[in-house]
């Protein structure tokens, strides 16, 4: 039963899907690089181009051009200059390069959020006159005609260039190898370049033409975009014909289905597939087609994402180190506890926002795997917690919120597991997307689905009869942080964690010398699923109700990118990461935190290893300026001390500034028990002169921090050196392992 | 004690036209050192990978005694007793090379099935004091504290060794492990590879260094293009003429 018409109507999506394949296509062809901020330009141009129109009048054929010959070409310019190409020229690992386009997406989602706001606009002008040609059941929008002669026209072009000219053998020599094809003397980097341009430039199109018909929203409309990703998998990232009928084929799939209806349970179910092919395509082709496993090399295996720049040289003499710092974290998330009301409730999505962050800080850091659903399990968590809660939830009683919170989390595990199944198996970009396709499948399927998840709200807490007031619930979130901190304490110690860690450093290795690789990988992802589950269900008790655009599956991309920047594998970094994006949405406008991520995962480009990273080189320099000022050249008889040291400096170590108080830093402005740096400098034979003393004491640094780059090639028994000393500066989320 | 026969049974591994294991049967008995020669490209490593598990055959199988492993995965293969060390040195490097030991004890056979997935977080002394003992016999204790990712080629090469014995193989496939070692370092890890052997183990050791190959092995297997071209005693494959001619002409060995 095919009906013309729906066809024709299935044919205005499936031609704007095939365009943004073919944008995908080429960019990954001429750069390896699969853009994921494809959605992130695609959203920023139509605000553009929307603003030119609607709101500085400019007539919709000026915004055009505007927008399609000298915006988006020029954003793919840009990126490709200042974002891709050092990445390119330091042979950055495809998981870096993974990270900055979502660097990238992140960015252009803060900006439009930041210049635009959240909500959604309907007015953006079509391109095209809203008329059909043709007649009767036969006739088309001119919309849709024009989309797919543009399609026609860009792939008879890319044809003629791949085959017939000098550029297009250029650009298959820049594919097989850029340093060789640069070499012999082909112009490498302006092949990426045009590349970038032309991706971008179909992007911009697939937003101008998106925009009119699913409304103008910054996530809404790029995740559209991202759904597009379907055409390109099921091309394998080669085919041009194959990425264009499959969008066609989607499009007209997906509108001829409206024909039917479903009555019964299923009848949700069955509409929403009926607006939502293309993120069930996406997902089944992930899972059923063995051969995409491995598409795209290893950017999934996020070994490369951690924090410190692996080889570190010298010995890791201390395994258990920083405590201090922890211990300063500790009395920093406690703060809020002694703020106003209203400061405090905004506190509440802190420890909440950890969890999640901490969930992927086990299947990023520890386990080496890109999750980019996570906020599908959050939701998840957040959704079971309160149907329990109110006695909903099929099967099982109404249960007090405690306890439901604590078995909504749980009950997230058997989901956690059934996805991570096949999500494992799976590397590199096929990794990501099939735990991004899950994501936006669970929000499609059940966040969007109003009699799943409109009207589900938080009740009172009650604890032994008492009803659980501000104060109180803060402290059950912090208990909640606490489990979430002993799961991955567990997970990182032992024999346990050091084969979680064999696996992320060396997978193969690790299964050579027996290493249950697929299990361990499981274990890591399902409890994973459960921390983020408890995350979601703890932030939708601190804003009192379910609300899916909290859970949105850009918010997934949003979180994940936050983790890497902040150190994948530090749980630290994970508190840090909330505390700083809870800060930023608090004091500045809305959207300004998705715009600081972008900023930083980009600066990842020039600081690779994350900002923990660079807060580490930074520290090393400095310690190596001031390591005579620290420590006592070694052979020197030790200054004798004055008696009253520690007594006078121990007030100075009061902060020096006037921190936000929600912006903690663990370390920041807490007395140090300065015996204890004392104590594990004397432990390496070294003496710290009271310079030394002053300044660990004013930074808050802890115990020195066991390994660093020893200048030695092949070290001694002892690795200590002076510089070993100068590490107690570090002030930053480096003590990633609690 | 009897240990397991590792097999390969008309193994074949394509990848596009390129045929790079073209139906090799081989065997390495236990108590022997299966030498592997052949030019660079000449499927060692991919041999070592449909034998090991990493990747899959197109056609044959690997038998290990009389048990078809060839649908195993390479963990459950290692658990079984088959381990390898890699052309490039597979260390955990953020670990030290003490604990790089330990995941080795840790989830060998003998010791797996307790505790979630076999990875209870009960401590076993004896495993510390398995790899002192390992680390102490190689040579290895002064590296034990250091990050693995510190080490250079030649230690890290000694340590995977170490590694893989501690997973207490009974067939233990060994990729250039040799490379980079001086004479004396060779020397002394020829005997050591003696020792293994001497214990009932199998080992197939690949390495460049035909002389090393030829005075260490009980026999010999020379690969070129995928295909094996000799097999026997070391004299008889150093006398073959095909060898000679590979070798002549890659100007690199001493016949
Ligand atoms: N993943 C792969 N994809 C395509 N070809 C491959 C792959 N792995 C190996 N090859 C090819 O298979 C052939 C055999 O490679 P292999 O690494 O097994 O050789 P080798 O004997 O170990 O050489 P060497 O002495 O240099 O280590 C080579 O031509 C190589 O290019
Ligand atoms: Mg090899």
């Amino acid at each position: 039963m095919v009906s013309v018409e729906l066809a024709i109507a299935g044919l205005a999506i499936g031609a704007v899907a095939a365009l943004s394949g073919i944008g995908l296509l080429v960019t990954y062809r001429t750069n390896g690089v699969l853009n994921l901020a494809h959605g992130g330009i695609a959203t920023l141009v139509a605000y553009v181009y929307r603003e030119m129109t609607v709101e500085w009048g400019f007539p919709v054929w000026l915004s055009a051009v505007i927008a399609m010959a000298f915006l988006a070409p020029g954003l793919g310019l840009l990126l490709e200059r200042l974002v891709f190409r050092p990445l390119a020229r330091r042979r950055a690992s495809a998981a870096e390069t993974l990270v900055a386009s979502l660097g990238v997406l992140v960015l252009s989602l803060g900006m439009c959020a930041g210049i635009w706001g959240l909500g959604t606009r309907n007015d953006t002008p079509s391109i095209f006159p809203d008329e059909r040609v043709g007649s009767g059941s036969w006739s088309i929008e001119v919309d849709t005609l024009s989309t797919l002669a543009l399609i026609l026209v860009a792939c008879v072009f890319l044809g003629v260039v791949q085959n017939r000219t000098r550029f297009g053998r250029q650009v298959r020599a820049v594919v097989d190898d850029r340093e060789l094809a640069e070499m012999s003397s082909i112009p490498a980097d302006r092949v990426a370049a045009v590349g970038w341009a032309f991706g971008t430039t179909l992007a911009g199109f697939t937003g101008v033409l998106l925009a009119p018909r699913f409304g103008l929203s910054p996530y809404g409309l790029s995740l559209v975009v991202l759904t597009t990703f379907a055409v390109i998998v099921a091309a394998r990232l080669s085919s041009l014909p194959v990425a264009v009928l499959t969008g066609l084929a989607i499009g007209i799939a997906q509108s001829e289905l409206t024909q039917f209806s479903v009555t019964g349970v299923f009848a949700d179910t069955y509409r929403t597939l009926t607006s939502s092919l293309f993120v069930v395509v996406l997902l089944v082709l992930l899972l059923l087609s063995p051969k995409l496993r491995e598409l795209g090399g290893d950017a999934g295996s996020a070994g490369r994402l951690s924090s410190r720049e692996a080889p570190e040289r010298g010995t890791l003499g201390e395994r258990h180190k920083n405590l201090i710092i922890i211990f300063a974290g500790i009395v920093m998330l406690m703060a809020p506890l002694f703020f106003g009301a209203a400061d405090l409730r905004k506190a509440f999505l802190v420890p909440a926002l950890a969890l999640i962050f901490l969930s992927l800080v086990i299947v990023t850091g520890y386990s080496g795997q890109v999750s980019l659903g996570v906020a599908g399990y959050a939701g998840l968590g957040a959704l079971f917690s309160l149907k329990l809660e109110a006695g909903e939830f099929p099967g099982l009683p109404e249960m007090p919120g405690l306890l439901a919170i604590l078995i909504g989390a749980l009950l997230v595990a058997p989901i956690g597991l059934i996805t991570g199944y096949p999500a494992i198996r799976r590397r590199g970009l096929a990794l990501a997307l099939t735990t991004f396709a899950v994501g936006a499948t669970v929000t499609v399927f059940v966040f969007n689905q109003p009699d799943l998840s409109v009207g589900v709200y938080a009740e009172p807490l009650y604890l032994g009869g008492w009803m659980l007031n501000d104060k109180a619930f803060y402290i059950v979130e912090m208990v909640g942080l606490g489990l979430g901190l002993l799961a991955v304490y567990n997970l990182h110690r032992g024999r346990l964690g050091r084969a979680l860690v064999a696996v992320r450093d060396h997978t193969e290795g690790a299964a050579a010398v027996g290493v249950d690789v697929r299990n361990l990988k499981l274990l890591a992802f399902t409890v994973s699923s459960v921390v983020a589950g408890l995350g979601g269900a703890l932030l939708s008790h601190s804003t009192g109700s379910f609300s899916s655009t909290q859970f949105e599956p850009m918010q997934s991309l949003l979180w994940f990118t936050a983790v890497v920047v902040f150190g994948a594998d530090s749980a630290v970094g994970a508190i840090i990461a909330a505390a700083f994006i809870v800060s930023i949405n608090v004091f500045f406008p809305e959207g300004s935190s998705t715009l600081a991520v972008g900023i930083l995962a980009l600066s990842l480009g020039w600081l690779p290893g994350g900002l923990a990273s660079a807060v580490r080189g930074l520290v090393r320099f400095v310690a190596l300026r001031l390591a005579d000022e620290f420590v006592e050249p070694e052979g020197t008889a030790p200054r004798p001390r004055i008696p009253s040291q520690a007594g006078v400096l121990t007030p100075a170590a009061q902060p020096t500034t006037g921190r936000s108080p929600a912006a903690v830093a663990p370390g920041g402005g807490v007395t140090v028990d300065l015996t204890a740096v004392d104590r594990v400098a004397a432990a390496r034979g070294l003496t710290l002169t009271p310079f030394g003393r002053s300044l660990l004491g004013r930074l808050g640094g802890g115990a020195p921090a066991a390994a660093l780059p020893v200048a030695a090639s092949l070290p001694g028994p002892n690795g200590a050196s002076p510089v070993t000393a100068g590490t107690g500066t570090l002030n930053h989320p480096e003590g990633g392992r609690p | 004690m009897s240990r397991a026969e590792l097999r390969a049974v008309g193994l074949v591994r394509r990848y596009g036209g390129l045929t790079a294991v073209d139906h090799v049967d081989m065997s390495a008995p236990p108590g022997m050192i299966t030498g592997l020669i052949g030019p660079n490209g000449a499927g060692k490593s991919t041999l070592f990978k449909l034998l090991t598990g990493v990747e899959q055959p197109d056609e044959g199988a690997v038998l290990l005694g009389d048990r078809d492993i060839s649908k195993l995965r390479p963990d459950k293969r290692s658990r079984l007793g088959l381990v390898q060390t890699f052309q490039v040195p597979s260390l955990f490097t953020s670990m030290t090379v003490r604990d790089n030991l330990l995941v080795g004890v840790e989830n060998r056979r003998r010791d797996y099935g307790g505790g979630l997935f076999g990875l209870g977080v009960r401590k076993n002394p004896s495993h510390e004091q398995v790899v002192d003992d390992m680390l102490a016999s190689l040579g290895l204790s002064d590296l034990a504290d250091f990050v693995a990712g510190s080490l250079p080629t030649g230690a890290l090469r000694l340590a995977e060794c170490a590694r893989a014995l501690c997973a207490h193989p009974d067939v233990l496939l060994l990729d250039e492990p040799a490379s980079g070692l001086d004479a004396v370092e060779t020397e002394r890890f020829s005997a050591l590879l003696r020792r293994i052997a001497d214990a009932g183990v199998a080992i197939v050791l690949v390495d460049h260094d035909v002389d090393l190959v030829f005075t260490v092995c009980d026999q010999v297997y020379a690969m070129v293009g995928g295909k094996v071209v000799a097999h026997g005693d070391p004299a008889t494959v150093r006398a073959n003429p095909t060898v000679q001619s590979v070798y002549l002409a890659q100007g690199s060995v001493a016949a």
